[in-house]
């Protein structure tokens, strides 16, 4: 409908009647009165219409250096008075000057530094760079990482010709972490096979197993069809409520009612006669939590001192400890068998103050090792397979 | 009125406010992991544990405010500038270009790590306080090999060599070591300088090991690039404490023998500036004597300080504990044998003011000395004897350092096995359990300083009353 009522376009007459014409008569309108008024201003050269301001500019004052700039009427009542000098009621900030200040200070320093360097640096140029210490530096405080120290001295009993006693222990403790890994592994859970060994099916078992499936699609379409006519059937039997019915089933939620009430009520009694139980019984519960706060608390503590916090997506593996064992005590200077991986343990301690996150453990387990076993066998067979098909062709 | 808004996806407050994760920290900073590493070694930035990992348990967070704080510093661009640079010279390689390569690599630009350490130790006891790791990295790497596939250069580990060298030479010098535990790890030394005690960790003398895995080699570099040059602040510092110049100049032979701790206890002899004329004149002597004797040597190691010494740097600064490992081996003179670790003993005899001297050539005296009073032998037989002097194992030395006193040699001599060797680190009060040993050393200490002691099983209660003494 509204299509038709637009107008169709077709036809002369409705060509004439659509076309303005304002713009034409704009055109000769503005002619006419450039005309009158001498020549058209596009017409001019850029000289007669602009020029350019080579004076001072005036600068754009900020907001709030205006708002400063505005004297108060009560210091412009003591203006007045010369005798008494007018303190401003809003201060400046002072904070920006200070840091320049800093800046200019630092900037100072780093300049005699540089003095320094040329009168009294040796030839490779080194500084006292805590020549100028003692000027009252800010006492920031660094986060220090961890409790850890950096350099752990081991237990007497590590030493290259230790006490029987205290190489005992140590040993112990070795032989104990070494322990807790080998049980972890036993009783953990089983790692998943990655070929299960199969059995050969026979030719009955197998049409057995076509037949199940078969099945199952029958009994799927059996369900649904009772399902439908339990239905019908149920929606025959509903009757028709009667008004002694309904008069009933009123009753008895009023009984129900006051029943639930009277419950409510003497709950509450009790609650009230037994109110000092239940204030031992907060306050006990109170205790409880603050002793487990506490304790989490303590122990965390403890286990910082022992490792780092859980940093990244690998645990961390403390190193095991380094003990010769018995057979190797000989007393003897030269003949130690001493630790040659120094270097694991310095990561290791880097590991365990935080300052690194654990890395993975490059070593391959069993299940990734066998897969790339099979995998680079696959590779090794299909790329014969090519070369031979290729060579086969060639010849 | 401008309306304040928060830009949409920045919290306020709470954890994700105050913490984002690396890979958030890598879109900020615009670099890549390698290089987050590195900035957030030298600046000393390490991961935070927050009570709510907002994104998850296997991600690492870093504090907000540490992160800003790697993005503000100009050594970012000096980081990227200089992977820029690297660019450039493999785009010459690509392109066969093998002199613009050259001369690319040589003009490589350096960068100074040293106003990270202004900025991380603002005061030199921070320094100290923080010396242990440094000193126990360096030491580690002079005994590394070099190794071009983990990037381990021949000149890195020469400088490690070199500062470890002067450390030692410096705590030798002023007698501030205090204890020494051989253990299976290594060496443990410890020293205290201005009322700081510096642990520190040295590798045996046997060939170490690169392990391949669980190592990343980047981390330790850069680790030890900062460590590098907070070592060498520290050692300036030290070293114009008992005004000598540093970094010192040795002899180019003795350093190309590896004779660095020989070379710098001459260093020191000769260039610890003298209070007044005489002695520079002395000092004069002794340069020229050292420059003569110098071109005769051509040999190695460590050694003897206290004969060219005239002068001991400043006593009246010294405390007790100096003053008592200065004297402990006074006027003992010590031979090592060549099985015997040198360098270890090189450090330890001079910094309890023994002499000491080895075999091979430079060494300031030889085994036919007759002034010798100890020789250090660890073979099963000694072959011959000389009778004016006494013939013991390595460890009679370490246990006579920690305990402070010249412990009687019987037990230590060649063949025996020694008497286990106690770690001066544990405290054996607290323990509560006392070895038998260090029960036989307490008593040796005290008729040292002339005390009586109880009578073993017994308590202190007949002490207090001397009639029981007399009756």
């Amino acid at each position: 409908m509204g299509k038709i009522a637009k107008g169709s376009r077709k036809g002369k007459k409705a060509w004439r009647a659509n076309i303005s014409t304002e713009d034409i008569e704009d055109f000769f309108e503005q002619s006419n009165k450039d005309a009158l008024s001498g020549g058209s201003l596009s017409q001019l050269p850029n000289d007669s219409l602009f020029y350019v301001d080579n004076s001072k500019d005036l600068s754009v004052k900020r907001k709030i250096e205006k708002h400063r700039e505005k004297v108060l009427r009560c210091d412009s009542v003591l203006q007045k008075n010369p005798f008494v000098q007018a303190l401003p009621s809003s201060k400046p900030k002072q904070k920006k000057k200070s840091k320049k200040e800093n800046k200019d200070v630092v900037k100072e320093k780093d300049e005699t530094r540089d003095g320094q360097k040329s009168d009294g640096a040796s030839a490779s140029g080194m500084v006292d760079i805590w020549a100028n210490e003692g000027e009252g530096d800010n006492p920031k405080k660094v986060p220090k990482p961890s409790v850890i120290p950096a350099v752990e001295v081991e237990a007497s009993g590590c030493s290259y010709n230790p006490t029987f006693e205290s190489h005992q222990e140590s040993l112990a403790q070795a032989v104990a972490e070494e322990m807790q890994k080998v049980y972890r592994k036993e009783l953990g859970p089983e790692p998943v096979p990655i070929t299960v060994p199969g059995e050969v099916i026979n030719d009955e078992d197998r049409y057995f197993l076509e037949v199940d499936n078969g099945s199952d699609d029958e009994n799927v379409e059996n369900l649904s069809e009772n399902q439908d006519t339990g239905n019908e059937n149920r929606s025959r039997k509903t009757k028709k409520v009667t008004r002694v019915e309904l008069n009933k089933r009123e009753r008895h939620k009023e009984l129900h009612r006051k029943e639930a009430e009277a419950k409510k009520r003497e709950e509450l009694s009790k609650q009230i006669d037994s109110l000092p139980n239940i204030i031992e019984e907060i306050t006990k519960e109170d205790e409880e939590k603050q002793k487990r706060h506490i304790r989490r608390v303590v122990a965390m503590q403890e286990r910082l001192k022992v490792r780092p916090p859980r940093l990244g997506k690998h645990k961390f593996e403390p190193a095991p400890t380094q003990v010769l064992l018995s057979e190797e005590i000989t007393g003897s200077l030269r003949k130690l068998k001493g630790c040659c991986t120094l270097v694991k343990d310095r990561f290791k301690s880097l590991e365990k103050r935080g300052l690194i996150v654990p890395v993975k453990g490059k070593r391959l387990d069993e299940l990734s090792t066998l897969l790339l076993l099979f995998l680079s066998l696959v590779v090794a067979i299909l790329l014969i397979r090519v070369t031979v098909d290729y060579l086969k062709q060639r010849l | 009125m401008p309306k304040h808004y928060r830009p949409a996806g920045k919290k306020k407050e709470g954890n994700a406010a105050k913490y984002i994760t690396r890979s958030q920290a890598l879109k900020q900073l615009q670099v890549n992991t390698k290089l987050f590493r590195k900035l957030c070694i030298y600046k000393g930035v390490f991961p935070r544990e927050p009570k709510k990992k907002f994104k998850g348990n296997h991600q690492t967070y870093y504090h907000l405010k540490d992160v800003s704080f790697i993005r503000h510093d100009p050594i970012l661009e000096d980081l990227r500038a200089k992977s820029a640079y690297r660019k450039k010279i493999i785009k010459a390689k690509a392109k066969r270009n093998k002199e613009l390569a050259d001369i690319l690599k040589n003009r490589q630009p350096e960068i100074k790590l040293d106003r990270l350490v202004q900025e991380r130790y603002p005061h030199f006891i921070d320094a100290l306080r923080d010396l242990d790791d440094p000193l126990t990295l360096v030491h580690l790497f002079a005994a590394l090999p070099a190794s071009d596939r983990l990037k381990i250069e021949v000149k890195r580990v020469h400088n490690c060599r070199k500062l470890s060298h002067e450390w030692q030479a410096y705590i030798s010098r002023t007698h501030k070591l205090r204890k020494v535990f051989i253990s299976v790890k290594g060496v443990y030394y410890q020293a205290e300088v201005e009322g700081q005690k510096i642990t520190w960790l040295t590798p045996h003398g046997m060939q170490q090991v690169l392990p391949d895995d669980d190592v990343v080699y980047d981390v330790l570099l850069s680790f030890l690039e900062f460590y590098e040059t907070l070592l060498a602040f520290v050692n300036f510092k030290l070293y114009h404490s008992i005004n000598v110049k540093y970094p010192p100049i040795l002899d180019p032979q003795l350093e190309a023998s590896a004779a660095e701790l020989y070379a710098l206890a001459r260093y020191f002899d000769a260039n610890s500036r003298p209070s007044e004329k005489v002695e520079a004149t002395q000092e004069e002597e002794s340069e020229l004597r050292l420059a003569q004797l110098q071109h005769q040597l051509p040999s190695n190691e460590p050694g003897a300080l206290m004969q060219l010494v005239k002068d001991a740097a400043d006593e009246n600064e010294e405390d007790e504990d100096t003053k008592e490992c200065k004297n402990l081996f006074k006027n003992m003179r010590f031979f090592l044998s060549r099985e015997v670790p040198r360098e270890s003993m090189l450090f330890v005899i001079p910094a309890f003011g023994g002499t000491v001297s080895w075999e091979g050539e430079g060494a300031p005296f030889s085994e036919t000395d007759q002034s010798i009073t100890h020789q250090i032998v660890d073979r099963p037989t000694q072959g011959h004897v000389y009778l004016s002097r006494e013939y013991v194992q390595p460890q009679w030395v370490y246990d006579c350092v920690n305990t402070r006193i010249i412990l009687p040699t019987d037990a230590y001599m060649v063949g025996r096995v020694p008497p286990p060797h106690l770690s001066p680190f544990v405290d054996n009060e607290e323990e509560g359990y006392v070895p038998d040993y260090a029960e036989t050393i307490k008593r040796l200490k005290s008729a040292a300083k002339n005390e009586i002691l109880p009578m073993p099983g017994m308590g202190k209660e007949d002490l207090d009353d001397p009639t029981k003494f007399v009756g």
